[in-house]
């Protein structure tokens, strides 16, 4: 006997709900980077790609995009290396205090990252590194690692070890094993990894705004700054608008060419 | 050393990882803790000599910070509570989804969880004010003839924090509901037991676990969150967030922003502990049952 056909309505309509109110402020923030006037309202007047032009044009904001784009890239990329290392050591070798390690790895997904951020804005201003690239870096690096040691874990674990003896006892070194076998084998968890550091770093306001100084200022941190002060600016939206269409992009494209929910 | 001893490779290959976590990450705790008892003088961010409860002192002596813990508890649980009640169904939909849909209804869950605070509260500025699409909406409709005020209120930031958070409800949920067996709910159906039986006496005793997660998560990112609460509640909602980020960034009075975070790591802690000892019971209920 099947569960009723009503139920299954009501909870697909319950559903769809939930996904729009979920999905709702990322379609309004598009919707209104669209709308000509310099204050939205709904329903929206007349349409233009003017703030699209105005943001192009300035460089205000480029700069900013600029540093949050410097500060993802080399984070993702250590948060890439480092964790994907660790993750490999995880599945494929024993050893004593696995789950203290595994512990230690992922805390920064469990424990309140404020917190920790107001921990960390005094320890840099003591050892004289607030603002500066390396302090920022360093702290992107730490809170996308947990992402790439999940992903990755997930990721070996799918890969038969006999693939890697069997290179090996065919004489392939350590070092090609890794670049002909593992690299290859693993690209897609590889690829997920550096889709997440990246966005997760790109976007982050949370450390960000304690710990960033005058020089290195990202998009997230001056956009903050701005609704505290002087409310919203148009040209943000348009900005805003087109990095939610790339994020909802990469998750979609993620989704099918990569099966990104089965890393959850 | 020999490089190709498992143990010692092991080791060489957590190194990086451990040693960034460890330092950059598990470190900064101790020294809040350790601040927490300290003060700075009048204008400088120098530490005084000596420890001292003032800052502790002080967090209960002034109601508004109490004030402001209060009030981030009940919206936090009230977030929670709402993710809970909106996500259950969703969870359950996409745990017994079959289709190729169900790849794209989790990937879409991912969205909010990697935009960061700020853009999806920027989308929600223009969603629930005053000229919104909310707003607009219902007045086109002839619903309602001035504007429901959101922004500034609790109930715009307990909104947000929802929109925010559902994801960490959603996916535990559909975690724990998709290793439930598919023929549980087929058999309580058989024998004649009502959709609302099925889902109190069969599916929410089995959710159970997911349900602990996704709250526990849930809460701590609310009662947390410090961007929602600031941007949606206009600086007119004062919570744990918005006041510890006030001390440290803008105050700069680090002690006592220490301490303030310090009381927040120990509730969570507290928390963690009884949800897991609440964990232990129904695991142990559960092999009495069987």
């Amino acid at each position: 006997m099947r569960p009723s056909i009503a139920a299954r309505v009501a909870q697909t309509i319950w559903t769809v709900l939930a996904y729009a109110f979920l999905l709702a402020p990322i379609l309004v923030l598009i919707l209104a980077s669209f709308n000509d006037a310099k204050f939205f309202r709904f329903p929206p007047q007349s349409f233009s790609l003017h703030w699209y032009e105005a943001a192009a044009a300035s460089g205000e904001y480029r700069s900013a995009l600029a540093s949050s784009s410097i500060i993802a890239l080399i984070a993702g990329t250590l948060s890439i290396l480092v964790g994907s290392l660790a993750a490999f050591a995880l599945v494929r070798f024993d050893m004593p205090g696995k789950r203290w390690i595994e512990a230690i790895l992922l805390a920064p997904l469990v424990l309140p990252l404020i917190v920790w951020a107001i921990a960390l804005l005094q320890i840099y201003a003591w050892l004289g590194m607030s603002g500066t690239l390396v302090g920022l870096v360093l702290a992107h690096a730490v809170i996308t690692v947990p992402y790439t040691v999940r992903i990755m874990v997930s990721t070996f674990e799918r890969i038969d070890p006999v693939l890697e003896s069997a290179a090996a006892s065919l004489g392939a070194t350590p070092f090609a094993v890794a670049r002909r076998v593992i690299i290859p084998l693993a690209m897609p968890g590889l690829v997920t990894s550096a889709a997440f550091s990246l966005l997760i770093s790109f976007n982050d306001v949370i450390v960000s705004s304690l710990i960033a100084g005058a020089r290195w200022i990202t998009f997230p941190v001056r956009l903050y700054a701005q609704l505290r002060s002087e409310g919203v600016d148009p040209i943000t939206l348009a900005i805003g608008a087109t990095i939610i269409a790339v994020i909802l992009i990469a998750a979609i494209v993620g989704e099918y060419a990569l099966k990104w929910s089965r890393h959850l | 050393m020999n490089s190709s001893n498992p143990s010692s490779k092991a080791a060489l290959f957590l190194l990086p990882a451990v040693l960034l976590s460890a330092v950059v990450f598990l470190l900064p705790f101790v020294w809040l803790v350790y601040t927490s008892f300290k003060t700075q003088g009048s204008g400088s961010l120098l530490l005084a000599d000596g420890l001292t409860l003032k800052n502790y002192g002080r967090l209960l002596d002034d109601l508004y910070f109490v004030q402001a813990f209060g009030r981030t508890v009940w919206m936090s649980a009230l977030a929670t509570l709402l993710c809970l009640v909106i996500g259950l169904p969703v969870a359950r939909l996409i745990a017994t989804w079959s289709g190729r849909a169900k790849g794209l209804l989790l990937a879409l869950m991912l969205v909010p969880l990697v935009s960061g605070a700020l853009l999806p509260s920027l989308g929600m500025i223009h969603f629930l004010g005053p000229l919104g699409v909310v707003n607009g909406t219902l007045k086109m409709f002839g619903l309602i003839d001035t504007s429901i005020k959101f922004l500034g209120t609790t109930t715009g930031v307990i909104l947000g924090m929802v929109q925010a958070f559902l994801p960490l409800m959603v996916l535990p949920l559909v975690n724990t509901l998709s290793r439930m067996p598919r023929d549980v709910e087929a058999a309580a159906n058989s024998l004649g037991a009502a959709p609302v039986r099925v889902w109190l006496r069969v599916i929410l005793p089995l959710a159970m676990p997911g349900i602990i997660a996704g709250s526990v998560l849930v809460f701590c990112a609310a009662f947390t969150s410090f961007v929602t609460p600031q941007v949606l509640g206009q600086g007119k909602i004062a919570t744990f967030g918005t006041v510890a980020y006030q001390q440290a960034a803008l105050v700069l009075d680090w002690p006592f922003a220490s301490t303030l975070a310090v009381v927040v790591l120990v509730a969570i802690g507290l928390l963690l502990i009884l949800t897991a000892q609440f964990n232990r019971l129904i695991a142990r209920k559960r092999r009495i049952a069987s």
